[in-house]
């Protein structure tokens, strides 16, 4: 027990801050999100943007795949759906950096 | 920018939310709240036919069925106030629960500190510093858990049986061959949230008091082989799996075993021949591997889902988790839902739920609007529910009763389109390519009921066919030496049960309706109908529609191969079938 909140206590410090998930399974990665993940990486490092940049499994929706959900401080978290390349990108410059959601491509929130 | 509200709005019936969006916005602009308010369109609220929806974000307060009369109290009270509006009806609670997908989503599967953060690992360790094996039995019969791999046996009584065995050596397998058309639930838990399936493997080796564990797993999913492995590995590293985890004194350990995709190893003493680098043959039971299986030594085979369960029980207590669900099937069932439904994926529901709510509340209804005909689940050894049907709560008795199975949870809905001879012939042609061929009843049988469906696909089928399709059945289903096959004839079965008719169309009149049996049906345009808009021949990929606007169109049915695109194309309903 001990040895897991030792792992529990040392994770939690690095996660702190902003965050985006990605859904990196089969259905996810079929639909492009591994396109995705690269323009989210892509368009934050141009943008010199610090925002954590992660997979995660399935979440269920596979007919809105690629997933994206994202958690900005001060913003309600979302999970953007049918995500190609442009809106990876418009996810950057507006949602995180401009903490103003993006109409039409939310399929779940918090 | 620095919005101190949200409104996010969304018609759950699938129209046009733009009037709603200027309505909300003129008064919101009226109130001098446009700078402080983001209106936020959403693509899919996740309910169905609801009407508008409407939530407000800090406060979380959601409205359906929200009427443009409704704008001005939702923002005096919820956007100025922050308080609930009264009048207005507020979401319905949510139909699905997530045990097994609880992490599904949500952690990074190749990062084990995710799953330890989420109280991952917690429960082995209070099984292995506070419980014996024969509380951690109790504990699972309790629970009232059944095998989610298909046939729904106890898994707390299964594994009573290996420990109560004497030997040196014992076995825990992880089913992973997943094989059923249509179902991919076990393939999204593993690439999804391996460190539950290991955490509940390792628990049951405890239990029955095994030291090595193999994760069959067919090679056709190399991501969930992949993130399996790194997972044993970080596993390893921490010291969840290996010599004495948790400083208890016990040692277990694992290791993948890829399957070459044949849907007989999924049947445990196949598998457990494919384990042991022997071809994948069932043999005869008794004895039961929990008695004898791998390397004639006491193995327990569990299903993925079942294993995901584990940890969630021994975490929350097998009385709570028992709560969950209908008396004879406690917890939830995941289902790969698809087909002619609007919303494909993974749902999880509670044991209970309906297959309308599943389909409709969840799934967002059927595809273009169509009727829905009935649901297949179980894959090839399970059946049709149909429409009138689809009430009945779901559990491992109903859907018996109902001469289908739960099986492993795939879930395919069919639309009045769809052709039952033609899914019959698909699922059984399924299982006669996938028989071992090792017992003649599956062997021959299958076959035989092939040949007799494609007779009848092709209209050549006689009335007694129908009974000669339901003797060799039984005799398949007496016979066969596995579940594959003592259930390949359901699907044909079932149909015919709940279907006759179609059967009999096929049969004596020689028609195919729903325009799957390509003898059976032709397509000609109803002259009196036509517009002569020419889309029917623009859409003809081999040219065998002849005639002009001004003349008018005919298909040639030597040319026509019966592809169903004019169909589908004509606005006039001009073309019939
Ligand atoms: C033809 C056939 C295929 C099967 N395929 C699978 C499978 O893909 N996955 C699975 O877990 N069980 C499958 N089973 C059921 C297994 O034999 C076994 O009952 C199950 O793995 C036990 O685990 P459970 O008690 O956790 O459900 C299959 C059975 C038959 C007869």
């Amino acid at each position: 027990m001990q040895k897991l909140d030792e792992i529990k206590n040392k994770f939690q410090q690095t996660q702190k801050g902003s965050w985006i998930k990605v859904g990196m399974s089969t259905c996810g990665i079929a639909a492009g999100a591994d396109v995705v993940m690269a323009a989210l990486k892509d368009e934050a490092r141009k943008n010199n943007v610090s925002v954590r940049i992660e997979q995660c499994g399935c979440a269920g929706m596979c007919f809105a795949e690629p997933l994206v959900e994202v958690f900005v401080e001060g913003v309600p978290q979302v999970t953007y759906g049918a995500v190609k390349e442009d809106t990876a990108r418009a996810i950057i410059q507006k949602h995180v950096m401009g903490k103003e959601i993006l109409n039409d491509y939310i399929y779940k929130m918090q | 920018m620095g919005y101190e509200k949200r409104i996010f709005i969304c018609d759950t019936d699938g129209g046009n939310i733009k009037p709603f969006e200027d309505a909300l916005n003129a008064n919101l602009r009226a109130e001098g709240l446009v700078e402080k308010v983001q209106i936020v369109r959403l693509a899919d609220a996740g309910i169905y036919r609801k009407g508008v929806m409407v939530k407000v974000t800090p406060e979380n307060i959601v409205y359906i069925d929200v009427k443009m009369d409704d704008i001005k109290k939702i923002v005096d009270s919820t956007v100025k106030m922050g308080q609930a509006a009264p009048d207005i009806a507020q979401k319905p609670p949510e139909k699905q629960l997530k045990i097994v997908l609880r992490n599904c989503g949500n952690v990074d599967p190749e990062r084990i500190e995710d799953y330890v953060a989420l109280d991952g690992y917690k429960a082995l360790s209070k099984v292995l510093e506070s419980m014996n094996p024969d509380q951690v039995i109790d504990e699972m019969k309790k629970s009232g858990l059944r095998g989610r791999g298909g046939g729904g046996y106890p898994t707390g009584l299964k594994w009573s049986f290996a420990r109560k065995v004497q030997d040196d050596q014992k076995f825990i397998i992880c089913n992973g061959d997943e094989g059923d058309p249509g179902a991919y639930m076990d393939r999204s838990v593993l690439e999804g949230d391996p460190h539950s399936v290991l955490e509940g493997m390792t628990i049951g080796g405890y239990a029955i008091g095994a030291s090595k564990g193999f994760l069959y797993i067919r090679a056709e999913y190399p991501l969930a082989v992949a993130r399996v492995e790194k997972a044993i590995e970080q596993a390893r590293a921490s010291g969840f799996l290996g010599k004495n985890i948790f400083g208890s004194g016990f040692d277990f350990d694992l290791e993948v075993r890829l399957g070459a995709g044949a849907f007989v190893c999924g049947e445990e003493t196949a598998l457990i021949a494919s384990v042991e680098g022997k071809r994948g043959c069932p043999r005869p039971r008794p004895p039961f591997p929990a008695v004898k299986g791998l390397w004639n030594k006491p193995t327990i085979i569990n299903n993925v889902e079942t294993l995901a369960n584990i940890p969630y029980i021994f975490l929350n207590g097998a009385e709570n988790f028992a709560k969950i669900g209908t008396e004879s099937s406690r917890g939830t069932k995941v289902f790969a839902v698809t087909g002619k439904v609007k919303h494909s994926g993974l749902v999880e529901v509670p044991m209970g739920t309906t297959l309308r709510e599943i389909v409709f509340d969840i799934g967002g209804g059927i595809l273009d609007d169509k009727k829905i005909k009935a649901v297949q689940t179980g894959g090839p050894s399970g059946g049709v529910i149909p429409e009138n049907f689809l009430d009945t709560p779901v559990d491992y008795d109903n859907l018996g009763k109902l001469g289908s199975i739960m099986g492993s949870g795939g879930m395919i809905v069919m639309d009045e389109g769809d052709c039952v001879v033609d899914i019959s012939k698909f699922y059984l042609g399924f299982c006669v390519d996938e028989s071992c061929g090792k017992c003649a009843p599956c062997r021959i049988g299958g076959k035989q009921m092939l040949t007799i469906l494609e007779k009848i696909s092709q209209g050549k089928g006689e009335l007694s066919d129908l009974d000669n399709l339901r003797k060799i059945s039984f005799a398949m289903k007496k016979a066969s030496l596995c579940g594959l096959g003592q259930t390949a004839s359901n699907p044909v079965l079932s149909t015919l049960r709940y279907f006759e008719l179609d059967y009999k169309q096929h049969v004596v009149d020689k028609r195919c309706f729903q325009g799957k049996c390509k003898d059976l049906f032709v397509f000609t345009i109803i002259q009196d109908k036509c517009k002569k808009c020419s889309l029917c021949q623009r859409n003809c990929p081999v040219d065998a529609i002849s005639g002009s606007r001004e003349e008018g169109f005919l298909i040639d049915q030597k040319k026509c191969t019966r592809c169903g695109r004019c169909f589908e194309a004509c606005k006039f309903d001009a073309i019939s079938r």
